[in-house]
């Protein structure tokens, strides 16, 4: 199963793979730093950080959290469903610097979705595009299509001066069919926005090709909302998925509703 | 150009992801005893730790002495025996903690060790005494005849004793440090791991490269090969039609076929002029295509340099005075010896040489050829380091060509060697010439077993520094050796 979501009825579990990709320096790691410290310990593992003495990315970063199905869909949803059904979610970053190419390519193999993390500097805007060009050069390398992956773009370091302003982006991300979130990770914001827009686009594809929802037992809406729950969440998850620019707009309201 | 490689072969998800993870990768075994040795020296209960598969990864069992006394009974050892059997067995249950009592009314606790969410392996507490058993229980008293009430009661009260409530606090304790533990050998498994991983990716990536640049390297060496072969099948047809022009030009000019004006013997000189000077173009390019391919044959003798020397100033004397050069040579004849080689191809390498200097040397400039012996190592650029170890020093002759012309850039010197490579093409135009002689001569000399290299000469111009092996002494070993007569140099 290269490249698609793990099913292992044995063991009850479904793992999924999200990756953060990105130029160097992007905030790949501030990400995840930031989802570890914005979700609760119930759910979240450590963050397991393989890096240099100067704090960059040597091989990849991985933040594990577990999200067990809730038994509150009941009838016939629940027919034939296997109890206690975990859905395992590992979140990696890849090393952005140009020399880990083949740990880049090692890492990226078998993910369920993406999240490209780009700098919003202006000065960065040759690097997003290097690195993007990079993804797909890989992705093709291991049989996958940029087009087939379930992707999220994330324009991060809001906070900086030079940057790309909001109209900018929002005419970037209309041309695109990617949802595009904003984010100043080393604060925490938009953080939880993009991991929960990838997971959102990531789920549809995956339910739609493997009936996740009904190997959890639960209904295809309940997951962004159970998810949340047990990450510790009190923001409302169609919020959350509100602030993104661009990409589809059925989903606020699949969800909402 | 994009390198299709084919998937890469270990996956970081092998790594991370499934449930494969085993207690015994991930712990180093001496480590976790001595922690469990730590923790027994601090509360007095005995610690096991096994993993999934059953391995007991660390053991610090000690014998209370209630214990002994109970296993000095047939019937107490039976029964110990079955108690440590069954806690070996026993699960730690849905909720991963369960009590298993022992009959002489101690207990163990039974624990789930969890890691990223799984279990992995259990943790055996015990045994210890619940502090509400405060004297023998029947049950250890009917085990055997033999066991004494009193004795009993006396080692009952040497036995730890602790609270359920105790016992959870402390195992807790104990697990968060081996889940740090864990984590951390999880970490540099990962790690190493993926470090392997990298390194055999990217090697697998420089040896694709390498393939490729093998096969582009394979497909240049049949191309210039092909080349030499087209070269040295068009020189010699252009040479045959061309040797008809001379001989046919020169019969005008002596008069062959009639009278002709002075005007006319004027052109045709001309047309005879610049038909040798093609034909010399033709035929360094046969040398250097007869070089490439190693067919060009050679009568190797041995040579006195300095005739050699004196043949070429006088052949080029008339040259140089036209351009106002100064031309003169300085040999000791005595001293120089002979060297083994071809005389008619080592007048070519040092014709090619002094032409060049003098067209490079602008007049009232001048251009000396001086020969000497030097020792093999005299150049003063290798050290001599294991030099005994080497063949015994030979004797050189060295030719020096010394001009003071306009100078070769040092960075030029590399390249001032190869076929068709001109110092600045500008220079075609005005000196003339291929950019094959230098080629052709350095290959000439390397035939002889010699070197040619390039110095300055300061403050202006160039020294082309022309080293060939002597033959007086040890002939035998060295251009013999190299240079057999009828020799064919290396292709």
């Amino acid at each position: 199963m290269r490249g698609i979501v793990q099913i292992n009825f044995g063991g009850r579990e479904i793992a999924l793979k999200l990756v953060y990709y990105g130029p160097a320096l992007s905030g790949k790691t501030t990400n995840l730093r930031s989802l570890h410290h914005l979700t609760t310990e119930t759910s979240r593992g450590r963050l397991m950080t393989l890096e240099t003495r100067d704090d960059r990315t040597l091989f990849f970063d991985m933040l594990p959290l577990t999200l067990r199905a809730e038994t509150s869909v009941t009838g016939a949803d629940r027919a034939g469903t296997p109890a206690g059904m975990t859905l395992r979610i590992k979140i990696f970053t890849v090393p952005g610097q140009v020399l880990h190419a083949s740990t880049r390519r090692l890492v990226l193999q078998g993910a369920d979705g993406v999240a490209f993390i780009a700098d919003s500097q202006i000065s960065e805007t040759e690097h997003n595009a290097a690195s993007f060009l990079d993804l797909r050069r890989n992705l093709k390398e291991l049989n996958l299509s940029v087009k087939e992956l379930p992707l999220v773009i994330q324009f991060n370091k809001r906070d900086l001066d030079r940057i790309r302003s909001d109209e900018e982006l929002a005419a970037l991300a209309s041309r695109g069919r990617e949802p595009v979130f904003r984010a100043s990770a080393v604060n925490g914001d938009g953080v939880l926005e993009t991991f929960f827009g990838l997971l959102d686009v990531t789920w549809r594809k995956l339910d739609r090709e493997h009936q996740l929802a009904k190997l959890l037992g639960i209904a295809s809406t309940e997951l962004l909302p159970m998810a949340a729950r047990q990450l510790g969440l009190e923001t409302d998850v169609a919020t959350l998925l509100s602030s993104c620019l661009g990409g589809t707009t059925q989903r606020t309201a699949e969800v909402s509703s | 150009m994009t390198i299709e490689a084919p998937p890469p072969s270990v996956r970081v998800d092998d790594l991370v992801l499934d449930g494969r993870l085993h207690l015994e990768d991930l712990v180093d075994r001496d480590g976790l005893d001595e922690l469990c040795r730590s923790f027994v020296a601090l509360f007095g209960i005995p610690v096991r730790i096994y993993s999934n598969e059953g391995g007991l990864l660390a053991d610090t069992a000690i014998e209370h002495e209630l214990c002994a006394y109970v296993n000095t009974t047939v019937e107490g050892r039976k029964a110990c025996a079955a108690t440590v059997g069954a806690v070996k067995a026993r699960d730690a249950g849905e909720s991963g903690d369960v009590l298993h009592p022992c009959f002489t009314g101690a207990a163990y606790r039974i624990l789930a060790l969890e890691y990223d969410g799984r279990r992995v392996g259990r943790l055996i507490v015990g045994p210890f005494l619940p502090p509400q058993v405060t004297e023998p229980l029947p049950s250890l008293l009917s085990i055997d005849a033999a066991i004494d009430k009193d004795r009993a009661q006396v080692l009952l009260g040497k036995m730890p004793r602790a609270k359920a409530e105790t016992v959870t606090r402390i195992t807790t304790h104990l697990k968060s440090a081996l889940d740090l533990i864990l984590f951390s050998g999880h970490k540099s498994f990962v790690t190493s791991k993926m470090h392997l991983a990298s390194v055999r990716e990217s090697y697998r990536q420089l040896e694709d490269k390498t393939a490729r640049l093998q096969e582009a390297f394979d497909r240049l060496k049949e191309l210039d090969r092909l080349k030499s072969n087209f070269l040295a099948t068009v020189s010699h047809e252009l040479r045959t039609p061309l040797t008809s022009i001379i001989g046919y030009s020169e019969m005008l000019v002596e008069g062959l076929a009639g009278e002709l004006k002075p005007e006319q013997i004027e052109f045709v000189k001309t047309i005879h002029a610049k038909g040798g000077q093609l034909l010399s173009l033709i035929m360094s390019l046969l040398d250097l295509s007869k070089m490439e391919s190693g067919t060009m044959r050679m009568t190797m003798r041995p040579v006195r340099i300095e005739a050699v020397m004196k043949e070429v100033v006088s052949t080029l004397l008339p040259t140089a005075r036209k351009r106002g050069v100064k031309l003169q040579m300085s040999a000791d004849a005595s001293s120089l010896g002979e060297v083994r080689g071809d005389p008619e191809r080592l007048r070519q390498v040092f014709i090619n040489l002094v032409e060049n200097a003098i067209k490079f040397t602008p007049s009232e400039g001048s251009v000396t050829l001086r020969a000497a012996m030097v020792d093999e190592d005299g150049d003063g650029g290798d050290d001599d380091a294991g030099l005994a170890l080497l063949a015994p020093t030979r004797a050189l002759v060295e030719v020096r060509v010394v001009d003071t012309g306009i100078g070769i850039p040092k960075r030029e010197w590399g390249r001032i060697f190869d076929p068709f490579y001109q110092v600045d093409s500008s220079s075609t135009r005005e000196y003339g010439g291929t950019g094959l002689g230098l080629s052709i001569v350095k290959r000439l000399v390397e035939s002889h077993g010699g070197t040619i290299r390039i110095e300055d000469n300061p403050p202006r111009g160039t020294v082309f520094v022309v080293t060939l092996p002597q033959t007086s002494a040890g002939a035998d070993v060295t251009s013999d050796a190299r240079a057999p007569a009828e020799s064919r140099p290396d292709g």
